[in-house]
């Protein structure tokens, strides 16, 4: 008999999870509104242990509050650190479609994937893209328990735009994408990307996936997140090394801890410089790191108009509330709209008559400059929405 | 027989012929207001004690009798405990008590209810009491919960007759003037005993701070006591006031809070001299919040604020975004400290601000006002008084009153607890009807009152996410089985008051569960 597994937490919006084994399914339930909710927390354990195949072993919860996806995720990480030779109980892919290229994405919202509380909702606060963490947040013992959590979580909630942060290929990677690309997010964040070697052999794991789980091949894109010395020089090679990745993004707090610098405006410039000069001229985008001091919202914005300046095209964030400022930030201003306006008009005129060049008060408009305008717009056709 | 909700109702209770609720404007009164013995107090009289008992003795309390309280001092009330003590020790039995609202500091009656010595309660029961009434404690009569105005009504009406009034008091002076934001252990207004004071048999102030003559501002009046009580305690000063109300952190309820408050902008409400209601809850904290940041950018100032003083709206008159802040309940230091020292930080007792048999309330000049709700329901009624295991759990406070009078009433919902829906086919408790609620704001949109157009027009012209209960109450669901249901039996363990003192539902003894 092997050891009781114990998974999960006793916060908000969680549940604790303990599996041991047993002669037959038993299910025992805690639940601080116990007379309402016993008959739906046991048809959700019930339901997940019979898609594992599961009908020995005793499941003890203690509910506080978790909605299904979450009671799920527990049940299925318990039974299957009890019973390793279990797999997965999602066998096919959800349908989630597959997301644009050159989708806006002023703010990716970061969340650790292995606390409820801070994942309920995440799909609701307007970010551009949201990112669920398997890495940094999540501590070694976890690891495990938390990708099945953030598979059901990628089943059960509709985002605009999810990914999901995998540990380096190296260590958990790999479990990491077999688990959770059956959940389908739209893309993967790879962390401390050095080289386009790393970003190949992701984007040759997934492929492989895709063809099993059944997804479109080439649908599942890459982020490599650039946070290293090694990183920063390699920036273009990392841009270009496979048409999965859309976007590159900078994390300046693992880049000065490798260069032992002290994290200011200068000392950030040339690693900034170059990543964002690498996407450009690959024809991608390009996201800045976040911004860790919650109260400081001048300082966020001050940073965020750095990046903007820059060239950047969103900015992370790691709570809702730094959303709203950094959507002001990197959306165009009423000028740079009318610009952008008059551009496309020009264009469309030039078109009508058939001409192939497109000039404004005699100056020539060339392509990029055009595409830039067309974006432009979009960006400001988002903020007119209001954000909600 | 039913009432224009459909809520079964019975016809009397014990002596009591019910009325049943018609609708929030329905009823005329026709009668005129109790009264109380007359009595003369000649110079030179002396009406000062030294012990509750005394107290007892002297006002003739005895087997029987109603005794009312007020909830001023909230979890740090050392009042009601000490007179219900007292009487326990004098052998008394068969007490009626009348309290504004009673608290968990508040759990030893219990055992006055298992003794005998209390055997009614008509007043709001948060906490044990409350758990332990619909559980199966048993009172000889059901409780009855009425609102801020509802109360104050009910007196003025002669429905509750008061035998004794205690009233606790941070100072008095020895003629009987007393108030609550003066002395060793303020607590803020005390007013809601004013009505209490004029309308009892026999009125009793208690405090701790016995101050000499004249001690002002009068919330409660010499012209009214008969006695006055000095004690060691009135109140523990760290349980009154929750010293700074904290505004909610989590991300899903500021979401909500955020869109409460562009609902008011988009409603065209907010202007100069528009008047509103905040509250205290964290989601509406962080929606006056907002609304007040937007008055700021906007130069709008706001005629007056109300819903109970906090350091926020205290901090937003000084700042010059509201004129004047009328109020009933203080519920942090900062609002009791300016009630002492701004000229435009007034007192105000519920007769003034929520009576619906009086010739005009405070509330039906606000334009909009933030509420919350453990339930509401497609019809747009508001339940705030039980919980889904269908638990009498929480008083009205001034729920019907403000939402009765508010231009916009706006209903602030986060789509779930924990594993429960907020919103629900038919609300188990009808606390307030839908045809005084006109906005219900949750993490996943909002809804309009289908009576109100003009408000959807202009909250879609905005670009807020105008839906239904029906697809917000779908899409939230989804994430949860649905909660079984508690089910009731015949036995009424509370009436619900509408404010005007007809019936708008019963809160049933739970037997079993769907």
């Amino acid at each position: 008999m092997s050891e009781a597994q114990v998974v999960g937490s006793d916060a908000k919006s969680d549940c604790q999870v303990t599996v041991t084994t047993a002669p037959s399914l038993e299910i025992q339930i805690k639940a601080s509104n116990q007379q309402l909710l016993e008959p739906g927390i046991r048809a959700v354990v019930e339901k997940t242990a019979s898609a594992l195949g599961v009908s020995k072993a005793k499941v003890a919860i203690t509910d506080r509050g978790a909605l299904d996806y979450v009671i799920s995720g527990r049940v299925e990480a318990a039974l299957r650190l009890t019973f390793p030779e279990l797999t997965s109980a999602t066998s096919q892919s959800i349908p989630r479609e597959a997301s644009e290229r050159h989708r806006i994405r002023r703010s990716r919202l970061y969340a650790p994937g292995n606390n409820p509380r801070l994942l309920i909702g995440l799909e609701l606060h307007g970010a551009d893209c949201v990112v669920v963490d398997l890495e940094d947040s999540v501590p070694l013992s976890e690891k495990r328990a938390t990708r099945i959590l953030v598979k059901y979580i990628l089943t059960a909630v509709k985002f605009p735009e999810v990914w999901v942060r995998i540990n380096a290929l190296d260590t958990y990677g790999r479990d990491d994408l077999a688990e959770i690309l059956r959940g389908r997010p739209h893309g993967i964040c790879l962390p401390k990307a050095e080289s386009s070697a790393d970003v190949i052999s992701l984007s040759k794991e997934i492929e492989e996936l895709e063809s099993s789980y059944g997804i479109s091949s080439g649908t599942t894109y890459i982020m490599p997140i650039i946070e290293t010395a090694r990183g920063v020089l390699h920036s273009e090679e990392i841009a270009s090394a496979d048409q999965r990745v859309v976007i590159i993004a900078f994390g300046a707090e693992d880049f000065t801890r490798d260069m032992g610098a002290r994290r200011t405006e200068k000392s950030l410039l040339f690693a900034r410089s170059m990543i964002v000069t690498a996407a450009k001229a690959v024809g991608i985008q390009v996201s800045d790191t976040v911004y860790s001091n919650l109260d400081d919202e001048k300082g966020l914005i001050a940073e965020a108009k750095q990046a903007r300046n820059l060239g950047f095209d969103g900015k992370g964030v790691i709570n809702p509330r730094q959303i709203e400022p950094i959507h002001a930030v990197f959306s165009p201003t009423e000028q740079e709209t009318e610009e952008a306006r008059q551009i496309v008009a020009a264009a469309e005129e030039a078109e009508e008559h058939g001409l192939g060049a497109i000039a404004i008060e005699g100056k020539m408009i060339d392509k990029p400059v055009l595409a830039r305008a067309q974006q432009t717009l979009e960006l400001a056709a988002l903020v007119n929405k209001g954000g909600w | 027989m039913k009432n224009v909700l459909g809520r079964e109702i019975p016809e009397r209770l014990g002596e009591r012929k019910l009325r049943v609720f018609e609708g929030a404007f329905a009823t005329t009164p026709a009668g005129r207001k109790a009264d109380r013995p007359q009595k003369v107090i000649k110079p030179g009289e002396n009406k000062v004690l030294s012990s509750i008992e005394q107290a007892i003795e002297k006002t003739g309390l005895s087997d029987g009798m109603t005794i009312s309280f007020h909830h001023s001092f909230r979890q740090g009330d050392r009042l009601v405990n000490q007179v219900m003590d007292a009487c326990a020790r004098m052998g008394m039995r068969d007490l009626r008590i009348f309290p504004t609202a009673l608290f968990p500091v508040h759990e030893p009656l219990i055992k006055h209810i298992e003794n005998g010595v209390i055997t009614r309660i008509e007043g709001s029961m948060n906490g044990p009491v409350g758990a332990f009434i619909s559980q199966g404690g048993k009172l000889r009569a059901p409780a009855v919960l009425r609102s801020h105005g509802g109360r104050w009504r009910a007196v003025e009406a002669g429905d509750v007759r008061i035998d004794v009034a205690f009233i606790g008091a941070s100072q008095a002076d020895p003629y009987g003037n007393a108030n609550g934001i003066h002395g060793k252990t303020p607590c803020g207004p005390i007013s809601f005993s004013a009505v209490d004071a004029m309308y009892a048999e026999r009125t009793v102030v208690v405090t701790n701070d016995l101050a000499p003559y004249p001690v002002y501002p009068f919330e409660i009046q010499q012209g009214w006591t008969d006695y006055v009580v000095v004690v060691d305690e009135i109140g523990d000063p760290d349980s009154i006031a929750s010293g700074t109300l904290k505004i909610t952190r989590s991300p899903t309820r500021l979401r909500i809070a955020r869109l409460a408050a562009d609902a008011v902008v988009a409603s065209g409400y907010l202007k100069d001299g528009f008047n509103f209601q905040g509250g205290a809850g964290g989601i509406s904290l962080a929606a006056t919040k907002f609304v007040g940041e937007e008055m700021a950018k906007d130069g709008v100032v706001a005629g007056f604020a109300m819903g109970g003083g906090t350091k926020l709206i205290v901090d937003m008159l000084h700042q010059g975004t509201i004129r004047t802040i009328l109020d009933g309940q203080a519920f942090d230091l900062a609002a009791v400290a300016s009630l002492r020292e701004d000229a435009n930080h007034v007192l105000m007792d519920p007769g003034q601000y929520a009576n619906y048999d009086s010739r005009g309330c405070s509330t039906y000049m606000l334009d909009a006002a933030f509420l919350g709700a453990t339930e509401v329901d497609f019809d747009f009624n508001v339940n705030v008084n039980t919980h889904s295991d269908g638990l009498l759990l929480h008083g009205i406070g001034g729920h019907q009153d403000v939402a009765s009078g508010s231009k916009m009433t706006v209903i602030t919902i986060p789509t779930l607890r924990g594993r429960l829906p907020v919103i629900v086919d038919r609300v188990t408790t009808v606390t307030t009807p839908g045809e005084v609620v006109d906005v219900i704001v949750t993490e996943r949109g909002l809804a309009v009152n289908p009576k109100r157009k003009d408000l959807a027009e202009r909250f879609q012209r905005a670009g807020l996410p105008v839906r239904t209960l029906e697809e917000i109450k779908q899409e939230a669901d989804g994430f949860t089985q649905p909660p079984r249901k508690p089910m009731f039996g015949d036995e009424v363990i509370a009436l619900v008051e509408w404010r005007d003192g007809t019936i708008i539902d019963t809160v049933r003894r739970v037997v079993g569960w769907e």
